[in-house]
C-alpha cells in the first residue's frame, strides 16, 4: 500500500480537486483506492455526495481500528472508497497532542488499510502544526499544488524549510503547478524559475478551467464526467508524472 | 463488506414488473446495457473441476474461483486466451494452475452470451447506495437460443448496508429465490451435453466379487472403448499430446486384458481383435514417439553445455515437421473404413449379452477368483524374471520384465475394487517404483537409438550444421551416461519390490 497526500500550507490551491481526480484515475488503472478526507470542511466528501460524518468524530479517528473503518463509504465508482470528513476533525491537532508518539499517530491509524487497499489518498487541510508533521511522517509521496504566484512559491519555500528542520525526507515532496493560466506572463516566468530552482517539481500543469470549478455542480471527478476534457487530461498527465517519479511504488 | 447476492428470475416479465415497483419507492437509474461473452475453460479430463475450481473469461477478464464461491482467487486481463500453463504470465495465477493442469491444454467447454442491465439505487443526494444488475445468460448461437438463466445481482455499496438489506427483502418478497451458486455453470454444461468430471482414465468400475468373469471383462473393455472414442475427435483437433496418450493407453489396456484374461472371450473374436488393436496401437506409435521427444525439448537443452544449447533447435524444428506428417497419418487412420469397422464391431460384441459358452472355462467363474489367480501368476513370473536378471545380467531381459510389470499394473488397476483399497494402493505404489526404473531405462535406450539412427539415415544430418551434429553427439553421450546410472539402480529397485515385506503385502492383498 502507498500513501499519497495532497498537501499545502496554503489554502485554495486545488488540493481537493487533485485528490478527487487522482483517486479516480488511480482506480481506473486498477488500484483499489481509498480517499481520506482529513479536511473538516469536507469538500472531497461533498464531491462524492457522502454525508460528512465519522462514527465518534475526531476521537474515534485518532483511536483508529474497526470502529473507524465502519465509517468508510463506497463511492459511485468501483474500487474507490471514501473515509468521510467530520467537522470535529478541526481539533485533530489537539487530539494528536494528547497522545503518546503524537507525530506518528496518523501512520498507525492508516496502516491496517493495507489489507484492503493499494493506495490511500489523503486530502489534507491547511496545516503547519502537528497534523502536518503526522502527514509528512506517514506518506510515501506528498503532492503540493502550487499556483504560479509569488506568495505560493514563498509558501512552498517555507514548507521545504520546515521539512529540513524536522528532518523529513524532501525527496518525497513534489510540487506541481495548479490553476495555471498560460496567457499570463508571470505564470510562465514563475513556472520556469521554480522548475529550475527546486528539485522534484513535476512538469504537470493543471489549468485554471471552468470545468474543474464545475466539479461542485456535478459532484463527481472531472475525469468521470468528461474523460476527454482538458482538465481530465491534465490530471491524467499529473498521475503519469507521479508514477514516473523516483521511489513511487505503484508504477 | 457484504458480498454480491444472486437471486433467480424465473420469468423475464417478472423482472420488469419488479423494477416498475422499485421505482415507486427508490430513485432508480438505469444504465447502458452491456453485452459480453462468457466462456468456461477446463482441461478435457476436468482437472480444474476435480479440484473444485472454475475458470471463466468474461470479456477480457479471466477469473479463477472455487466452485460455489463467487470471490475470485485470481483474475487477470487477457487479450488472447492462454492455452497451456506456460502461456500464462509468470505469477500467482500461473503458479496455481501449472501443477494442476500440467501439460494439458485449456479448452472452452461452454460459451454464453451475457446481457447485463445495471441499475443504480440513489439516495436524496443522488448518491449510489446500492447496485442491482439484471443478468441474462444464453448459449451462444443466435437470439433463438432459450434463456438459460436470469439473475438479479444485488451489489451492496460499502457503508449503506441498510439499503442493501431493504432491497434484499424486497427481492425475496417479490418471489425471487436466492440462486444456487453453481446452477448456471452446471446447467450451461448440461445444455452442451457435458457432464463435469465425467471423463477420466482411471478405472473406477466397482466389481462384485461374485460377478461372472465374462460380464466383468465386457464392462471393463466397454469402459476402455469409451475412453478411445472420447479422445478420437480431440486427436484430430490436436489440442494437446495427452489425447493421443490417453487413447493409446486405452488401446494398450484393451490388448493387455485380451491377452491376459484367457478363456473368457470366444477364441475367434479374441484372435480378430487382438490383431485389430495391435494395428491401431502401431498406427499411432510414430506420433507418440515424436510427442515424447518434443515434450523433452527443455530437458534435452539442459543436458547440453551452454555453448551448444541453441544449436539443438534445428533438431526440434525437424521433429516438429515430422510430427505434422505423423499427425496427418494418424488422422487418416482414424477415418479409414478399417478403423471404423473395428470400433463398430467391437462395440457390437461388447453390447451382446455374455453367453455361457461351454468352451470358455473361465467365463462363468466369479471375477474375484479369476483376477486373484491371474495377478498371482503374473507376480510370481516377475519375481522369477527379476531374480534371473540379477544373476545373468542380461540387459535385453529388462525390456521383458518391463512389459510384465506393465501387465501386472494393468491387472491391479482393472480389478482394484476387488481388493482392500489401501493395500492395493500401496502395492501399486511399490510396483510403480520398479516400473519407473525400467521405464527410464527403456526410454533412454530408445531415445539414444533414435538419435543415432537420425544421424545415420542422412535425411536430417545432411542439412544439419556441424554444431547441431555436435550437440546431438553430446546428447547421445549424456543419454548413455544416464542409461548406465539407471541400469545400476535396477538392483535396488527390484530388491525393494521383491523384499520380504513387499511379498507379505502382496499376499495380504490377494489372500
Amino acid at each position: 500500500m502507498s500513501i499519497l497526500a495532497l498537501y499545502s500550507n496554503k489554502g485554495g490551491v486545488g488540493k481537493t480537486a487533485a485528490a478527487v481526480n487522482l483517486s479516480y484515475i488511480a482506480t481506473r488503472s486498477g488500484l483499489k483506492t481509498i480517499i481520506c478526507d482529513l479536511d473538516p470542511q469536507g469538500a472531497a466528501t461533498y464531491y462524492f455526495r457522502v454525508k460528512p460524518k465519522l462514527k465518534q468524530g475526531a476521537k474515534g479517528f485518532v483511536r483508529g481500528g474497526q470502529k473507524l473503518y465502519r465509517s468508510i463509504k463506497g463511492t459511485d465508482f468501483d474500487n474507490l472508497d471514501l473515509l468521510p470528513a467530520d467537522f470535529s476533525l478541526r481539533n485533530l491537532d489537539i487530539a494528536f497532542d494528547a497522545l503518546k508518539h503524537s507525530r506518528r499517530r496518523l501512520a498507525k491509524i492508516l496502516a491496517p488499510l493495507a489489507a484492503e487497499y493499494d493506495l490511500v489518498v489523503l486530502d489534507c487541510p491547511v496545516s503547519v502544526g502537528l497534523l502536518a508533521e503526522n502527514i509528512l511522517a506517514a506518506v510515501d509521496k506528498a503532492l503540493v499544488p502550487m499556483i504560479p504566484t509569488t506568495l505560493s512559491v514563498r509558501t512552498y519555500a517555507q514548507l521545504l524549510s520546515l521539512c529540513r528542520k524536522k528532518d523529513y525526507d524532501t525527496s518525497r515532496l513534489h510540487a506541481f503547478f495548479s490553476m495555471v493560466d498560460r496567457r499570463k506572463k508571470m505564470h510562465r516566468d514563475i513556472i520556469a524559475a521554480v522548475s529550475k530552482k527546486y528539485k522534484g517539481v513535476l512538469q504537470s500543469f493543471i489549468p485554471y478551467l471552468a470545468e474543474i470549478e464545475k466539479m461542485g455542480l456535478y459532484r463527481a471527478p472531472v475525469a468521470a464526467v468528461s474523460p476527454r476534457s482538458e482538465g481530465a487530461r491534465a490530471y491524467d498527465n499529473l498521475w503519469r508524472r507521479l508514477q514516473a517519479s523516483p521511489g513511487f511504488k505503484l508504477s | 463488506m457484504p458480498s454480491d447476492q444472486h437471486y433467480s428470475i424465473p420469468d423475464p416479465d417478472a423482472a420488469r414488473a419488479f423494477i416498475d415497483g422499485l421505482v415507486e419507492r427508490f430513485t432508480v437509474l438505469e444504465e447502458t446495457s452491456v453485452f459480453k461473452k462468457q466462456r468456461y475453460y477446463d482441461t478435457l479430463d476436468w482437472r480444474l473441476y476435480n479440484k473444485s475450481l472454475v475458470l471463466s473469461a468474461c470479456g477480457n477478464r479471466l477469473v479463477l474461483r472455487k466452485l460455489k464461491k463467487n470471490k475470485p482467487i485470481h483474475c487477470m486481463q487477457i487479450s488472447t486466451m492462454p492455452v497451456f500453463a506456460r502461456d500464462f504470465p509468470a505469477g500467482e495465477f500461473q503458479n496455481h494452475l501449472a501443477p494442476i493442469i500440467k501439460i494439458r491444454a485449456l479448452v472452452a467447454i461452454a460459451a454464453l452470451e451475457v446481457c447485463s442491465v445495471p441499475y443504480r439505487i440513489l439516495n436524496s443526494d443522488k448518491k449510489t447506495v446500492a447496485r442491482l444488475v439484471y443478468q441474462r445468460f444464453q448459449l451462444i448461437g443466435g437470439t433463438h437460443e432459450p434463456i438459460l438463466h436470469a439473475y438479479w445481482c444485488l451489489k451492496p455499496v460499502k457503508g449503506y448496508t441498510k439499503t442493501a438489506r431493504k432491497l434484499s427483502r424486497r427481492i425475496q418478497n417479490a418471489g425471487f429465490a436466492a440462486a444456487d451458486a453453481e446452477a448456471l455453470y452446471i446447467n450451461t454444461l448440461m445444455s452442451v451435453n457435458k457432464t463435469p468430471g465425467a471423463y477420466h482414465t482411471k478405472i473406477a468400475l466397482q466389481f462384485d466379487p461374485e460377478m461372472r468373469a465374462d460380464e466383468a471383462v465386457r464392462a471393463l473393455l466397454h469402459f476402455l472403448q469409451q475412453v478411445m472414442r472420447y479422445n478420437e475427435t480431440y486427436i484430430e483437433m490436436d489440442l494437446d499430446t495427452e489425447c493421443l496418450h490417453d487413447f493409446r493407453v486405452a488401446v494398450r489396456r484393451t490388448r493387455s486384458a485380451l491377452g491376459q484374461i484367457k478363456e473368457v472371450i470366444p477364441p475367434r473374436v479374441l484372435a480378430r481383435f487382438k490383431k485389430d488393436f495391435a494395428y491401431i496401437g502401431k498406427s499411432t506409435n510414430a506420433l507418440r514417439d515424436l510427442d515424447v521427444y518434443l515434450l523433452k525439448e527443455d530437458e534435452y537443452r539442459s543436458m547440453l553445455p551452454a555453448a551448444l544449447q541453441e544449436d539443438i533447435v534445428p533438431l526440434f524444428d525437424y521433429l516438429k515437421k515430422r510430427r505434422t506428417g505423423a499427425l496427418k497419418q494418424v488422422i487418416r487412420t482414424l477415418k479409414t473404413k478399417k478403423y471404423n469397422s473395428i470400433m463398430r464391431d467391437w462395440n457390437d460384441f461388447l453390447q451382446q449379452p455374455a453367453t455361457d459358452a461351454a468352451d470358455l472355462s473361465n467365463a462363468g467363474r466369479p471375477i474375484f477368483e479369476l483376477a486373484r489367480e491371474i495377478i498371482t501368476k503374473k507376480h510370481t513370473r516377475i519375481i522369477k524374471i527379476g531374480r534371473r536378471i540379477l544373476v545373468d545380467r542380461q540387459d535385453e531381459k529388462l525390456h521383458v520384465l518391463r512389459i510384465h510389470c506393465k501387465k501386472l499394473r494393468y491387472l491391479l488397476e482393472f480389478f482394484a475394487s476387488l481388493f482392500p483399497p489401501r493395500k492395493v494402493k500401496a502395492l501399486i505404489s511399490q510396483l510403480k517404483k520398479l516400473q519407473d526404473n525400467l521405464g527410464d531405462y527403456h526410454d533412454l535406450c530408445v531415445q539414444r537409438a533414435y538419435l543415432i539412427t537420425l544421424i545415420e539415415e542422412g535425411t536430417f544430418s545432411r542439412q544439419a550444421s556441424p554444431k547441431t551434429l555436435a550437440a546431438i553427439g553430446s546428447l547421445i553421450g549424456t543419454l548413455e551416461k544416464k542409461t548406465l546410472h539407471v541400469k545400476n539402480a535396477f538392483e535396488n529397485a527390484f530388491g525393494d519390490f521383491a523384499s520380504p515385506s513387499a511379498q507379505a503385502l502382496f499376499q495380504e492383498v490377494v489372500q
